[in-house]
């Protein structure tokens, strides 16, 4: 597979989307719902559990922060017979959900937060919007109790979708997240023509077309994530995970995203505390 | 932890895709590897598990393999009616059993013979997108100096509605921290990570490669079978019937899967085994049983370290 780019992909990452404006770009009842917050109380999605492996690791939380775009999804024709990238498709995938993260950083800027954890991103589609979809980011914003700043090289709150205690394991192992990172690729698969499928009937073989492409499309996913990790100054990304959806595309169109949290080696030799085995007393 | 000989799914290059300074990786593959930062497809517990060991994860590593997935010559499922000894020129040596009718001629539609068949040109298409995408991730591992994979993943799925079948690997190339390059330059391979793999190794086992056999048997089913699988079988006396023929079918398919691998263990042991079966059922008591064995291939290199004793807990959840 050493032919460069033979499904017409474009190796650079999408356009960043339009710079968003400041505070002011939140809505009444947000900079409301903040200004609360700032007055000692706090919000939370996070268990139990989470919250005291939060504080463990020298946090506390600050409040729930979110932020959320709806976003009409534009129309790209496709070859019926040519696997593709589908750029159109792929910008607004990305710049949706740019959109709705910049926001909760916002959100998590107003409360002076060092970072946001438990980050989550979702994509919900109306009955009121057949080519729109609302893309939603939310998570909690935390900041370091010894006053110690961990905002990322962009001067911005991290953020993470690492749970509590995932993200307690990552402090504990020296890394300190930098922010969520993705990639995505909307890619069109060619439908197989009869003389194709007539040609190969009765063998079992491979299809390199299939496989170029649909390897071309992952890997342009996890590529365009690992760029974002590099603007990080990133050592890495762990917890990565590629999902595809075909969305309300049908089964030829889907979307590859590979989802990360970029992290950076902190400085000094860490000593891992060693698992030990149990019994449990419980019933 | 230097790695030992491959013992993996045979890489099978598919025609075509061989060939420049990069082998078989597609160019947007070869880009991002030769980016600086690290990827890796572990949980938080499992990367911090992965560096306790001595272990630094280098790449999330993949490998893909779509195949046409249909077989329609004589003694496949969709060739009804045509005698599955037929196939037997290309079976040769596969497992093989016939049951033959106690009624004698009834009428045109009661069939007098039956069989199970090993269909072994099903396994060899599996064997080959299964080696072929599994030698794809070796191969990213190998560009990055990896001297194993960890936490494989492999997932088998159609795409879209093209009545084709991807086969896809993920895993996280790791580097042994001093250690000395693998050897015979393949990295090793394990679907464990975390605290699984650390305990193996502490327990004295060393990863050697994923192995996988998928074995298929075809039933063919004869009278007694077809009226006992559709419950027909009316005059029986009112107790449990045995149908030995597919209880036969699906022990054979198991032990057909657990001879594949163990051909391909070579002295070593297999971890983990997790078994997979499909049941595909045709018309008239005919079925297809595939049974997918998967594990890891490990290698005994040290006596077991003493285990401490476990702390009583009680949890307050």
């Amino acid at each position: 597979m050493s032919d460069p780019s033979p499904t017409g992909a474009d190796p650079a990452p999408p356009a960043p989307p339009a710079p968003i404006q400041g505070a002011t770009d939140l809505p009444k009842d947000a900079a409301h719902r903040l200004e609360e917050l700032e007055h000692g109380l706090f919000t939370s999605d996070l268990s139990v559990n989470e919250f005291l492996l939060v504080k463990e690791a020298g946090f506390h939380p600050l409040g729930f922060v979110m932020g959320s775009s709806i976003y009409h999804i534009g129309i790209q024709t496709r070859k019926w017979g040519q696997s593709q990238e589908l750029s159109k498709l792929t910008e607004a995938m990305y710049t949706a959900r740019e959109l709705a993260m910049n926001r909760m950083e916002e959100e998590a800027e107003e409360l002076g937060a060092d970072g946001v954890v438990g980050v989550r991103l979702d994509v919900n589609y109306y009955e009121w919007g057949n080519d729109s979809a609302e893309f939603i980011a939310f998570g909690t914003s935390v900041k370091a109790e010894d006053g110690t700043s961990y905002r990322n090289a962009l001067g911005k709150p991290f953020t993470s979708d690492l749970s509590g205690q995932d993200f307690w394991t990552l402090m504990q192992t020296g890394h300190v997240p930098q922010g969520l990172v993705m990639g995505t690729c909307v890619f069109h698969i060619a439908h197989r023509k009869l003389t194709q499928a007539l040609g190969s009937m009765g063998q079992n073989t491979e299809l390199p077309n299939f496989t170029q492409a649909l390897y071309e499309a992952r890997e342009l996913a996890m590529t365009r994530m690992q760029d974002e990790a590099g603007q990080l100054n990133a050592s890495g990304i762990v917890g990565v995970r590629l999902e595809e959806k075909s969305h309300q595309w049908g089964s030829h169109t889907i979307e590859f995203l590979a989802l990360g949290t970029a992290v950076t080696k902190g400085s000094g030799e860490v000593t891992l505390p060693k698992p030990t085995t149990i019994i449990s007393l419980d019933n | 932890m230097t790695g030992p000989d491959t013992g993996g799914p045979p890489p099978d290059a598919a025609p075509g895709l061989a060939g420049g300074p990069h082998g078989d990786l597609p160019e947007a593959a070869v880009r991002r590897l030769e980016s600086s930062a690290f990827s890796s497809g572990l949980t938080v517990p499992d990367f911090a598990a992965c560096l306790d060991l001595g272990l630094e994860p280098v790449a999330l590593v993949q490998g893909f393999c779509v195949m046409q997935w249909g077989w329609y010559g004589s003694g496949s499922g969709y060739m009804r009616g045509m005698s599955p000894f037929a196939a037997a020129s290309q079976n040769a040596g596969a497992y093989s059993e016939t049951y033959q009718c106690p009624h004698g001629f009834v009428g045109a539609d009661h069939r007098m013979w039956g069989q199970n068949l090993e269909q072994s040109w099903v396994e060899a298409a599996w064997a080959q997108g299964y080696g072929s995408s599994y030698g794809r991730m070796v191969e990213e591992a190998e560009q990055h100096g990896a001297h194993g994979i960890i936490g494989v993943v492999d997932r088998v799925s159609n795409v879209a509605d093209t009545g084709t079948t991807e086969f896809h690997f993920l895993g996280t190339a790791v580097t042994v921290k001093g250690g000395p390059p693998p050897a015979g330059g393949v990295p090793w391979s394990t679907f464990l990570a975390g605290q699984r793999l650390t305990k193996s190794i502490e327990a004295g086992f060393m990863p050697v490669a994923v192995v996988a056999s998928m074995a298929s048997v075809r039933v063919w089913a004869y009278c007694m079978t077809e009226y006992l699988m559709e419950g027909n079988y009316n005059w029986a006396p009112p107790r449990p019937v045995p149908v030995d023929q597919v209880s036969r079918a699906h022990m054979a398919v198991r032990q057909l899967a657990r001879k594949h691998v163990r051909q391909m263990l070579a002295g070593d042991e297999l971890h983990g085994a997790m078994i997979d079966i499909a049941h595909r059922e045709l018309s008239q008591g005919d079925e297809v049983i595939d049974c997918t064995l998967r594990g890891n291939r490990m290698r005994r290199f040290k006596d077991y370290d003493e285990v401490a004793l476990p702390r009583p807990t009680v949890r307050l959840a």
